[in-house]
């Protein structure tokens, strides 16, 4: 007569991975890969999210938010058409 | 989930013990990124880099000696200074070398689009030395900042390359004295 194997788990831990899904690796401003935040903090995610522009580019939220701030004109740093947020 | 915000809670308490502590030195987002452009640097073979200070890559020179054009055979030392705002804003590049230029004025002011009203912070290191370069294979007589050698350029080509010639050599053109700069 076949047994069967009784196992119990007595605790786990569940491991997950994340990256972001951006059309290049590294931020065009900072040059950090997107997968790591900006010069300026200190743990990659949700407080250093990316945001991209209407014309498809994209960055760092706090590297464009600092170029544009410093622009009279809102461009994009790397095509130069009008900055827009696109809100996808 | 837990586990990720204690980390963040416990990585926030080692920096306020560093802070007050006062000894961790942490490098500074514009030596961050010129790091990764010198890193990355492709310098054309007329260009070369000198690092008077090796632990500080904010301040060093770029020597371009141009293989063609106007300024064949000189030599000319650029000095690099970037700044905390690296790469908002863009590096301060001077001529050290006097030349008769019309974009480089005699104090070594360059004029070049990209380092002023055309900076974006996407540029590198490399964009601007390849800028460099082509101001001496294509001297720019729109928008001159030694507006004699722009008119010259434009009006008498033969003489121009004289006067390019003749302050490469060391010697005066009208009331200016160039230092000698040929290899």
């Amino acid at each position: 007569m076949q047994q069967a194997m009784k196992v119990t788990v007595k605790s786990w831990t569940g491991v997950a991975t994340w990256r972001w899904i951006a059309n290049d690796d590294n931020c065009g401003i900072c040059r950090m890969p997107f997968d790591s935040c900006c010069p300026d903090c200190k743990l990659p995610g949700d407080d250093c999210p990316l945001v991209w522009g209407a014309c498809s580019h994209c960055f760092h939220i706090h590297c464009i938010v600092k170029w544009l701030h410093s622009q009279p004109q809102q461009q994009c740093p790397m095509c130069r058409q009008d900055w827009k947020f696109n809100n996808k | 989930m837990i586990k990720l915000f204690s980390l963040k809670q416990q990585k926030k308490d080692e920096e306020g013990s560093a802070r007050a502590g006062g000894s961790q030195k942490k490098a500074s987002a514009a030596q961050l990124r010129i790091t990764k452009d010198l890193n990355e640097l492709n310098l054309p073979k007329t260009c070369s880099t000198e690092f008077p200070d090796p632990d500080d890559l904010l301040n060093f020179k770029l020597i371009i000696c141009p293989d063609e054009g106007f300024y064949r055979g000189g030599r000319f030392v650029f000095s690099f200074k970037v700044g905390p705002n690296y790469p908002h804003e863009p590096p301060k590049v001077k001529c050290e070398t006097a030349v008769y230029h019309p974009n480089i004025d005699l104090e070594g002011n360059v004029c070049l689009n990209i380092l002023r009203e055309d900076w974006k912070p996407v540029l590198t290191v490399n964009s601007i030395v390849y800028g460099l370069q082509y101001l001496f294979l294509e001297p720019n007589p729109e928008d001159p900042l030694n507006k004699e050698a722009a008119d010259e350029l434009q009006s008498n080509r033969r003489l121009f390359e004289q006067h390019v010639q003749r302050a490469m050599r060391g010697g005066y053109v009208g009331a200016s004295y160039f230092e000698r700069c040929l290899k």
